[in-house]
């Protein structure tokens, strides 16, 4: 069955538009010339919030709006694109990359000249050496066609773009890790505020953007804002590109309008065509979004709006589903241990809170629990959750709360697991001696 | 009892003929020019630094930190938070295997197990096979879920041996038939390696960073194409012409000018500021026409589209 | 760590003053500050361990939660953090239980990978962590065996204990002052930022992430600066602790005294930490104006000179005598002079040379009073050494005393006694110094035993500085004040002032009296009482600048 959803982003692939002939043969590039020079930045910038454009990477924050804050004309104003893609589940912006850089290029013009950028920077994760490759190619041809450096297309305006690699921390996707990364200095989120678009890298005015929300704009420039509005539903415009994978047939990137209904992505026929085995629950925007049963799961909706009505997040449309066969325990452990892993180590709550609640899982995983530790875990996560700087430790609360709430049973039976256990209850008020 | 596998570190002088060459100081300074401050190419230098010797010694995080103007603990501080730069040596081949979400539900546990048993060696990155071929490293999410469970061999996705390339082919993820394809391919390999260029090329024609040592690039001219205004202006007539507009951040001043037919001739009716929403013309009538003009700093926009008051 | 940094803002005392409500109550708060600063300011302390008014903030340790109004509603934030806006509405504990659960979590998770080893840390006493534990902590701790500790530490450090749990590293040797102990550190990155920011010279820094994260200098590289040791003042636990101090004395023990650097003229404020006579420390006293809260290693170093080489007894002739035996020789030299060379000192009080001058007095035309100093001046560093050796220059010369040694070189012919008091010629130049030998009675009044003492035909024992009240002027101008600790090491030494007052027959028997002395003979001084120099010193006007 032909693939009859919207497409924006992904519009181009399979078709070769790494190379810069095909992509402009493809229509790319078409804009940027008079008809983008031609607005105002303040026009730029109403265009994209009539669009309706939200932030791709996960909080979903209105674009246009992001951008009004950028004060202009005092320091130099910077765009970072952010390709730091490393929420568990979530692989599209490194098939976006490979697959259609000069759309992500084209985008930034876009945005560089609504915000009157000089220099750009992609912060590319350190595992995606494949994409930085297929960007370095696709920005030199941008170079040669006269398309970035100097007075572009005559319109005075000039634009360079590098790639920043990475060198591995999740936590460098939050964007003032990400700057302070860029300021080759160590991934931690600073203070806010005052906030990036006011003051981020270098103490000047940042706009930082995901790499889906950036290669919206050139289908937004070319269809106006309306018709992107058009596409989804309510207040969560236009299409997303979602990851899909687990257990199902054909996991992969797909893009759809907003609203879709998550069984429609996970059976239909144009995306994953169905799942594998029963489906016990829908991790539904990467792995820090609460998850979803299969009851809840039956029919919630792929949009901001609705996925928040049932307690959870579009995130940044990472979906992982898992069946009836998949141990929730183990795949907990497998979340804490990442968090634990990934922070920074900055805020002493999560440093030592994701630690801890990771040493807890192991002992529930290895046997060893105790009928008070989901307590405890739940417990560690409200501790946690409101103390930090940044929402790392929240994002390793939302599997921990939903996990051991709606997969309750699992994680008694892994505890009954243990042989102290029967000791622990002829001894009520057993206590387990001071560790020092 | 301290803590094993601690590498052995080589001196300054042992690594320095690898780093101190004309090619190595052209791409450092090619990356110091993309950025405002010389310590920002800190983890690309890194990744330079490495991609010559393998791995990250004490004394190349201290050559990294010299290139880039900054303290040697704040690189060793740098070097040690991000996971991918090597603090021991490892093999030719660094064979890294998801243990994620996806690929944990999908079975990568039985994948490290098959591994660590077909190459002999523990799964923490701390080892070297005995042919000096393979480290096997358990990592967090590669970012390819889609393919779950994955593994990276070097720098590139694993889960498949196609027409004698390592690959990742749509859809298809690691098996233990695969994995053995892949490790065999990389023993067959094993003079050539799986190697790639650590920043994924240079570019050609790019200008630097303003000001940046060694950049052409000059500031962004400020009095490039004057941004139009086109700000919303509503003219309603009823006692006088009520104007109604949304300012843009960058507008310092806007200058209001009057007609009385769409052509002109315009005069200049009321200067005002950026904040005001809204401005009132007492003597305004039905039919007459209005202009703004945005003045950002220095920079006078051309006229906005013309408004005229309807009733 | 961030290129990014804010100072926190500092009260002062023509801060502008707002409203704010504190638990429902309005008090009036300094209006350019943070809430930690304004809370302390109506007497309401937050606990925190990464906050220090004289380091950029960092807000990592998340202890001085509390609750303030946001565009949500009542919501938590750091106060460190937070600024003080007029009208807003703040909760503590006192009247929010979720500020004091969310602290309690946080001492908590602060205690969690923490050793409790308190009984044989040399911090404690004075841990912030013991402190910040009995405010905000107390409560049931959720760590057990089996979970375990995932103590920080350097892999290279790290060893197995004899429970089979893995621990970071102790006793580790981090520089030629310092010892670190990796698991006690609770990675607040003040020592961080203080060698960043303050010293300048970026030598320590949090290494790896998450739990594992531990302090570290350069693998190989010592911490060594000549302000290291402030790192061991700030750290709030027992990580960083002196090499000179560790284990020597408990701090409960200790008593403190109020006092002023004597080895420079800026007058960096510190505490003479002492107990049964002995001085054990020297540590910084916070004073925004002078030093904030820092002191060179080369001040912190200055007690340890107040026992060696002291000079308790008299000398005559080189042979050794009573203190009243060398005084009856002062007494009578001075009573026969034809022509006294006095020497003031910068090294001494306001008072002390305030008795000078009153002895120059007693002793009319015969008496001409000489000062200056020949020891060199280096360039000022910044942080707390102005580079001038001589702590009281410009004291000296607010009470009229002329920089004139060289002048006392070249008539040295003319005086038949010289009369030092703390000012060692023969060390500072002992070339210039000979010829001075010329004179045939050379009276020094000393504390230590010096080159000047044994080139003199008659000395005698004072008190040193710690010894000693009194006041100095900084390079500043600005009027500091010294108490006495009682750490005398015989009773029967006297402050120079007092010694100076038995040789001009005056006998003052109180401190005050040379005072009043000082501020009758000084326009500057004159009216200013021991009570209006409070504990961070007085700004003398600037008329009173020495030209």
């Amino acid at each position: 069955m032909a693939d009859t959803s919207p497409k924006v982003c992904t519009v181009n692939f399979g078709k070769g538009a790494q190379d810069i002939s095909v992509y402009k043969s493809l229509g790319g590039y078409s804009n940027v010339g008079k008809r983008l020079f031609d607005l105002s930045q303040f026009e730029l910038i109403d265009l994209v919030t009539r669009s309706g454009l939200r932030g791709r990477g996960g909080a979903g924050f209105p674009t246009g709006m992001k951008w009004s804050f950028v004060p202009r004309g005092g320091k130099p104003v910077y765009l970072v694109v952010n390709a730091d893609e490393g929420e568990p589940g979530t692989f599209k912006d490194h098939f976006l990359m490979l697959e259609d850089p000069h759309r992500l290029i084209e985008g930034m013009l876009i945005c560089g000249w609504a915000l009157g950028v000089r220099t750009a920077y992609i912060y590319v994760r350190g595992e995606f050496l494949s994409a930085v490759e297929s960007l370095n190619k696709a920005i030199s041809q941008a170079y040669a066609a006269g398309l970035l450096g100097a007075n572009i297309g005559g319109s005075g305006y000039s634009l360079d773009i590098y790639v920043h690699r990475g060198a591995g921390a999740y936590i460098c996707g939050e964007e003032t890790a990400l700057i302070n990364s860029l300021e080759g200095c160590k991934g931690q989120p600073r203070l806010k505020p005052p906030f990036p678009a006011v003051s981020g890298a270098w103490s000047s005015p940042t706009c930082v953007n995901n790499v889906e929300t950036i290669m919206a704009l050139p289908w937004i420039l070319e269809n106006g804002p309306e018709a992107y509005a058009a596409i989804g539903v309510g207040r969560s415009n236009g299409t997303k590109v979602f990851s899909v994978s687990g257990d199902v047939k054909r996991p992969g990137v797909y893009e759809c309008a907003l609203g879709l209904p998550i069984m429609e992505m996970l059976e239909s026929e144009q995306f994953c065509q169905g799942v594998i085995g029963d489906l016990k629950g829908v991790i539904p925007g990467g792995s820090s979004t609460p998850v979803l049963t299969t009851a809840e799961a039956s029919d919630a909706k792929l949009d901001y709006e609705s996925l928040a009505a049932k307690g959870t997040m579009l995130g940044s449309g990472a979906i992982i589903a898992f069946n009836s066969s998949r141990n929730v325990v183990t795949m907990l452990q497998s979340l804490t241990r990442f968090y634990a892993h990934e922070s920074c180590g900055q805020c002493t709550p999560c440093r030592e809170g994701t630690g801890f609640a990771n040493r807890v899982m192991k002992t529930v995983v290895a046997g060893k629990g105790r009928d008070t530790d989901l307590q405890l875990l739940l417990d560690l996560c409200e501790g946690f959750t409101p103390t930090t700087i940044c929402p790392l430790a929240a994002a390793d609360a939302g599997p921990i709360e939903s996990f051991t709430k709606k997969f309750r049973a699992d994680f008694e039976a892994a505890i009954a697991r243990n042989p102290e256990r029967a000791e622990e209850r002829l001894h009520p008020n057993f206590r387990p001696g001071a560790f020092w | 009892m301290t803590h094993a596998n601690l590498p052995q570190q080589p001196t300054f002088a042992e690594i320095a003929p690898r780093l101190e060459t004309p090619a190595m100081k052209a791409r450092v300074a090619d990356l110091i020019r993309r950025y405002p401050s010389p310590q920002a190419a800190l983890l690309q230098v890194l990744w330079l630094a490495q991609h010559e010797l393998q791995w990250l010694p004490q004394a190349a995080i201290e050559w990294s930190a010299h290139q880039c103007k900054t303290s040697p603990v704040h690189a060793y501080g740098v070097a040690t938070f991000y996971t991918m730069y090597q603090k021991a040596p490892v093999g030719k081949f660094l064979l890294q295997i998801c243990q994620n979400v996806t690929c944990h539900a999908l079975g990568s546990e039985n994948l490290i197990a098959h591994a660590e048993k077909t190459l002999g060696i523990p799964a923490d990155g701390a080892h070297v096979s005995a042919d000096g071929l393979f480290t096997l490293l358990r990592v967090e999410c590669l970012g390819a879920c889609g393919n779950g469970p994955v593994m990276q061999v070097n720098d590139d996705f694993a889960t498949d041996v196609v027409d004698g390339v390592v690959t990742m082919p749509k859809s298809i993820s690691l098996t233990t038939e695969r994995f053995d394809k892949i490790v065999a391919w990389c023993r067959a390999n094993k003079e050539k390696g799986l190697v790639r260029d650590p920043l994924g090329g240079t570019l050609a024609g790019d200008l630097g960073h303003p000001g940046a040592e060694g950049a052409s690039a000059q500031k962004q001219n400020s009095d490039y194409a004057p941004p139009p205004p086109a700000l919303a202006v509503k003219a309603i007539a009823g006692t006088g012409v009520a104007l109604t507009w949304k300012a843009a951040p960058e507008i310092t001043e806007l200058r209001i000018e009057h007609s009385s037919t769409e052509s002109g001739p315009w005069a200049p009716l009321a200067t005002c500021s950026p904040k005001d929403k809204e401005f009132a013309h007492a003597t305004g009538i039905a039919g007459d026409c209005y202009r703004i003009v945005a003045v950002s700093g220095a920079r006078v926009a051309k006229p906005s589209q013309i408004a005229k008051a309807g009733v | 760590m961030s290129n990014y940094y804010h100072m926190p803002k500092l009260p002062s005392a023509d801060s502008l003053r707002v409203t704010i409500n504190v638990d429902g109550k309005d008090v009036v708060v300094p209006g350019d500050t943070n809430l930690i600063e304004a809370l302390r300011s109506v007497g309401i302390e937050t606990p925190h361990f990464c906050y220090h008014p004289h380091l950029p903030l960092s807000g990592n340790c998340r202890q001085c939660l509390i609750e303030t109004e946001g565009p949500r509603g009542m919501g938590l934030a750091i106060a460190c953090y937070t600024p003080v806006r007029a009208g807003m509405k703040v909760a503590t504990p006192a009247s929010s239980p979720k500020v004091a659960k969310a602290r309690k979590t946080v001492m908590e998770f602060q205690l969690v990978n923490h050793p409790l080893d308190c009984p044989i840390c040399d911090k404690a006493g004075e841990c912030l962590l013991q402190e910040n534990y009995m405010q905000a902590g107390q409560g049931e701790s959720h760590v057990r065996e089996d979970i375990g500790k995932q103590y920080h530490g350097a892999p290279e450090h790290r060893f197995e204990d004899t429970k089979g749990q893995d621990r970071g590293g102790k006793d580790i040797d981090i520089g030629p002052r310092i010892i670190l102990d990796e698991e006690r550190c609770i990675l607040c990155d003040r020592c961080v930022r203080f060698m960043r920011h303050v010293a300048g010279d970026e030598q320590l820094y949090i290494a790896a992430r998450g739990d594992h994260a531990f302090i570290t200098t350069f693998p190989g590289k010592k911490l060594d600066h000549a302000y290291d040791l402030n790192t061991t003042d700030i750290c709030p636990v027992g990580a960083l602790t002196s090499k000179s101090f560790r284990f020597k004395h408990r701090v409960w023990n200790l008593q403190h005294t109020p006092s002023i650097d004597p080895t420079d003229a800026l007058g960096a404020n510190i505490w003479i930490d002492h107990d049964g006579g002995t001085v054990y420390r020297l540590m910084p006293r916070c004073n925004s104006d002078v030093n904030r809260s820092w002191i060179a290693n080369s001040t912190r170093a200055a007690f340890e000179a107040l026992s060696t080489n002291r000079l308790l007894d008299g000398r005559l002739q080189g042979k050794t005598v009573t203190r009243s035996e060398a005084l009856r020789h002062m007494m009578e030299k001075l009573q026969s002079a034809k022509k006294v060379a006095l020497v003031s000192s910068g090294h001494l009080t306001l008072e002390d040379n305030a008795a000078m001058l009153s002895l120059a007095g007693v002793l009319g035309p015969r008496a001409e009073v000489f000062g200056g100093s020949w020891l060199p001046v280096a360039k000022p560093d910044g942080i707390a050494l102005s580079g001038d050796p001589v702590p009281n220059r410009r004291g000296v010369s607010l009470l009229g005393i002329a920089d004139n040694l060289d002048q006392l070189v070249s008539r040295a012919a003319e005086f038949d006694v010289v009369l030092l008091a703390e000012t060692d010629l023969w060390f500072a130049d002992s070339k210039q110094a000979k010829a001075l030998e010329a004179i045939p009675n050379r009276l020094v009044l000393s504390a230590w035993d010096t080159a000047s003492v044994k080139a003199a035909t008659c000395a005698v024992g004072i008190n040193a500085w710690a010894e000693v009240r009194g006041c100095m002027v900084n390079i500043a101008g600005r009027l500091q004040m010294m108490q006495a600790a009682p750490v005398s090491p015989v009773d029967a030494l006297e402050p120079a002032w007092q010694t100076l007052s038995h040789l001009a027959g005056s006998d003052w028997n109180e401190v005050i009296e040379a005072w009043k002395f000082a501020t009758g003979i000084c326009s500057p001084l004159a009216s200013i009482k021991y009570s209006a120099i409070g504990s961070s010193g007085l700004q003398l006007p600037p008329s009173g600048a020495h030209t």
